[in-house]
């Protein structure tokens, strides 16, 4: 007998009190085998091209994800699970009076309402601990969350946070971070300075590589501030065992510094804390630190119920990081024939309401600020400042492609200037075999001029008349 | 999101019922593409009542009658562009309807719904202002017919009452087969707010090469789809040349009355309904050439 | 409370709901075909996409009173215990899905397409998709692996493991 046929009959002669059950369990869908994973394992030689390379690799999860099967968060039910929302500040940079949430409470089905108040501990963060679980007397950025409400649906969870009356001292919000750059500017995030990271690179003499120079190009970029916008919002599940652990499912990326967060915001000992990172649907940086974590825990707690939290989409947008906008000036000083003898870079990095992942991204963007070029004179100088925007924090790159887009344009601008080829003016400045970086570490490996004389011969370059600039 | 009533209406007439029952707290439901949209993170009080007529009887025809294309209010994008009347005589409404949303909105958006939000950049509006299309609503007290363009009034506003319902739109016999372009900019290729958005239509006097019965309507350049008057008054009975389409577009560009947003700047935009008229007049042109070519 | 009756996957299903609740909010919560995600809610990027009455929809932009009466299709009724649906095996053959959050909106977005337009050209596939936003892959092996579909249903005797 067929499957089909099988399984009909199985339907037709099963009892009546168990054929929901039976027509439940045709219904699930194909829980096809796991695809096998390859039994030899490859042992790359050191220093030696990986044989990984040219190999098709197969994913096993695509499996699951086809068949609609994978378990996000947003997937997962725990029974008598409470569901949260976060109410946000709506407004720039203000100072909280007062928080009344004596009408949300009230409501029917609404199981538990936290402010910053009931956080053990209300600062946390990768590097600098200025941001808070819950704002309770201060609010840096729209996006920030004031209270929480743990309701039995979703929807009361948003109609109560509705209900919870907010008081602010409205306060002037500095948006452009060359303002917050000066130093005149009133302290954006008090007791904290608003220039909150610095880096300075300094290597030879760039005033004698000036001097010396034929030509002095200056130019300054601006790069926007984007949103990773990954197709699963953020969300996590916070659940208690009787012996005061806390278990939590998150869509974080970062467990072990998600661990030690919610070990400090929760005061409590990181043994206790276990945090599953779960198939997430795409994260690209923006899930790098905690965000509901310590609200579900602490709501879990206090109703003795699971709870979960997602984001919305449109909190998403303010109130989870961004990609750090970036200013950046640049001076360079060349030979007639496109040699760069010295460069003076500024780089100012929109630091959003709280630090975040801007230092990472301020060292990078600093050390990379220079370019895959040799320069024997140079002098960059980074700042990261506070606005009252979006969390600007870690994606894709973290700083590399701002600073990219800058000192190749400016290659491009040059050689243009020059009337240089773009792809010659690369060559004769590019890092090669043994040559410093700018922070003086001796590079290996180089392989950049071979890689873009390949690449111009694969796409015609000089066959396009693209040889000569205009 | 917050807690409604729902009814549905089983057609026209029991939805006008239901609408003057409900009163004005209560809000109509067709393809959901709009209203369920806005309802979804609003912090205003919900709808009352939502009156679903996604399945009311009698709205969703395409058909050819005495006094033109009657299209049914709940004629869906879809249906529009898999119509083979309007691919016959009004490909530029098939190119328009294939600019809204993505597939599945097309699939749920009706046409009644497009005209009936009523955001100035409305996609559908542009085409059937051109083609002098007239709409007609339900009421308690029964049917009134108004042109198109009329029956926008500004941004978000029809002159729709509260407890009427718009059951159809009518491209009178007058502009059937009329040759007619649209063309819309949008920072992407799909799911694109229009920057602008222009059609462009006219007969052509064979004998005289010229420009008879000219339209130009723009979206998205003011608080409703316009005319651009002076660009028609230029063509009417003019003869047709490159120059002329060129000169149809400077005149049209400034009939906009464009804004400046984060979108685009009021500048950029009338530049882009300089070109773009030209381009609609110039793809109008062609369809005109097209059709004759093949009547002969 | 509205209570609809529809046809799910090809069996008969009842939900009691409140009017409000959405077609994706149904589907997920009350029928726990969790398949189709909530990325947005208000129909931009496409991840809750169904079919219903065979066409393609935004199932966040359906009211659950809108489902009444109609036939509804979600990823989970594409295969069989016993076999993949081919849009299936040729996106895990081609490696299209990373993530795999747009993945379920996608292949439905995919099959509504072919179901429709067996031979689709690549604008067409392009076209199909617009309505699904994908943040990892870029899109390019989910229309190779369209096409290859098409291409297998077109010419059996040509299909070959990738």
């Amino acid at each position: 007998m067929d499957t089909k046929t099988k399984n009909q009959k199985a339907v037709k002669d099963a009892p009546a009190a168990t054929l929901e059950s039976t027509a439940e369990m045709l219904r699930a869908p194909a829980a096809a085998p796991l695809v096998p994973m390859p039994l030899e394992v490859l042992v790359p030689e050191a220093r030696q091209q990986t044989p990984a390379v040219r190999q098709r690799a197969q994913r096993p999860d695509c499996r699951l994800h086809g068949l609609g099967q994978t378990k996000y968060i947003d997937d997962m039910y725990l029974p008598g699970m409470l569901y949260a929302k976060i109410k946000r500040a709506g407004v720039a940079s203000a100072k909280i009076i007062s928080i009344d949430t004596s009408e949300a409470e009230a409501m029917p089905g609404v199981v538990a309402v936290i402010t910053g108040k009931d956080v053990p501990c209300n600062t946390f963060g990768p590097s600098l601990k200025d941001q808070p679980v819950l704002a309770d007397s201060r609010v840096f950025h729209a996006g920030d969350g004031v209270a929480a409400v743990a309701a039995i649906t979703e929807q009361i969870a948003a109609d109560a946070v509705e209900k919870i009356k907010v008081e602010y001292e409205i306060l002037r919000p500095v948006v452009d971070p060359l303002e917050s750059l000066q130093l005149e500017t009133p302290g954006l995030h008090a007791p904290n300075p608003n220039i909150y990271g610095r880096k300075i690179i300094k290597k030879g003499d760039i005033e004698k590589g000036f001097a010396e120079s034929d030509h002095i190009f200056e130019a300054s970029f601006r790069t926007q501030m984007v949103e990773h916008v990954p197709l699963e919002p953020h969300a996590s599940l916070a659940t208690w065992d009787a012996n005061g652990r806390v278990t939590i499912y998150s869509t974080l990326g970062r467990i072990t510094l998600g661990r030690a967060d919610v070990a400090r915001t929760l005061a409590m000992p990181m043994s206790r804390v276990r945090i599953i990172a779960t198939i997430v649907g795409g994260n690209f940086g923006g899930k790098n630190e905690i965000t509901t974590e310590p609200v579900v825990a602490l709501l879990a707690k206090k109703t003795g119920r699971p709870v979960k939290c997602t984001f919305t989409r449109p909190e998403e947008f303010i109130s989870s990081t961004t990609r750090h906008p970036l200013i950046m000036d640049y001076k360079t000083g060349v030979t007639r024939q496109g040699r760069i003898l010295a460069r003076k870079i500024r780089l100012v990095l929109d630091g959003g309401a709280y630090c975040s992942w801007s230092e990472t991204t301020l060292g990078k963007a600093c050390i990379l600020s220079a370019g895959p070029y040799n320069i024997d004179n140079l002098l960059a100088e980074a700042y990261v400042v506070y606005t009252n925007k979006t969390m600007t924090g870690a994606m894709r790159g973290f700083g590399a492609p701002q600073v990219c887009f800058a000192y190749e344009s400016h290659m491009d601008d040059m050689a243009k200037a020059l009337n240089i080829d773009p792809l010659e003016m690369r060559l004769r400045n590019v890092l090669e075999e043994g040559s410093l970086s700018p922070t003086s570490q001796k590079l290996h490996s180089v392989v950049i001029k071979e890689s873009l004389i390949q690449a111009a011969e694969r796409f015609g370059w000089n066959a396009n008349g693209n040889g000569a600039a205009a | 999101m917050k807690a409604f009533e729902f009814v549905a209406a089983k057609d026209a007439q029991h939805a006008v019922a239901l609408l003057a029952q409900h009163g004005p707290t209560s809000k109509v439901l067709a393809g959901g593409t709009d209203l369920l949209a806005d309802l979804k993170f609003s912090s205003h009080a919900p709808p009352s009542v939502v009156v679903d007529i996604s399945r009311a009887a009698g709205l969703n025809e395409l058909k050819m009658t005495e006094e033109g294309l009657s299209i049914g209010a709940l004629v869906t994008h879809t249906q529009i562009m898999q119509s083979p009347i309007m691919r016959d005589q009004f490909p530029a409404l098939i190119e328009a309807a294939h600019t809204i949303g993505a597939v599945q909105t097309r699939n749920l958006g009706t046409l009644g719904g497009n005209l009936v939000t009523a955001v100035p950049s409305v996609d559908s509006g542009p085409t059937l202002v051109a083609l002098d299309a007239i709409v007609t609503v339900l009421g308690p007290s029964g049917r009134r017919s108004m042109p198109l363009a009329e029956f926008f009034v500004g941004p978000r506003k029809t002159a729709l009452r509260h407890d009427e319902l718009l059951v159809e739109i009518l491209i009178p016999k007058a502009s059937v087969g009329k040759p007619t372009a649209f063309l819309k900019f949008g920072l992407r290729k799909g799911q694109a707010l229009a920057l602008v958005n222009v059609a462009g239509s006219f007969w052509v006097d064979w004998g005289k090469q010229a420009f008879v019965a000219p339209r130009v309507a723009l979206g998205a350049v003011a608080p409703k789809v316009i005319h651009a008057t002076s660009a028609e008054a230029y063509l009417d009975g003019r003869a047709i040349s490159p120059e002329a389409m060129v000169e149809a577009g400077r005149l049209a560009a400034g009939d906009a009355k464009p804004i400046t947003d984060f979108r685009a700047s009021a500048e950029y935009r009338r530049d882009l309904i300089a070109v773009l008229t030209k381009r609609a007049l110039e793809g109008a042109y062609e369809l005109a050439k097209a059709k004759r070519a093949e009547q002969k | 409370m509205a209570t609809v009756t529809m046809t799910v996957n090809g069996e008969k299903r009842t939900a009691s709901v409140p009017p409000e609740t959405t077609l994706l909010k149904l589907l997920r919560e009350e029928l726990n075909l969790t398949g189709a995600k909530l990325g947005c809610d208000v129909g931009d990027c496409g991840a809750c996409t169904v079919i219903v009455d065979g066409k393609s929809v935004n199932s966040c932009l359906m009211l659950a009173g809108q489902a009444d009466g109609r036939d509804i299709l979600t990823i989970e009724g594409l295969a069989t215990v016993e076999h993949l649906h081919p849009i299936q095996q040729l996106f895990e053959e081609k490696g299209s899905l990373q993530c795999g959050f747009c993945g379920p909106g996608v292949i439905m977005s995919a099959k509504a397409l072919l179901d429709e337009n067996p031979d689709p050209s690549d604008y067409e596939i392009r076209d199909a998709l617009a309505g699904n936003l994908c943040r990892c892959t870029g899109y390019t092996k989910m229309i190779e692996a369209i096409q290859a579909v098409a291409q297998a249903k077109n010419n059996p005797a040509a299909r070959k493991s990738a």
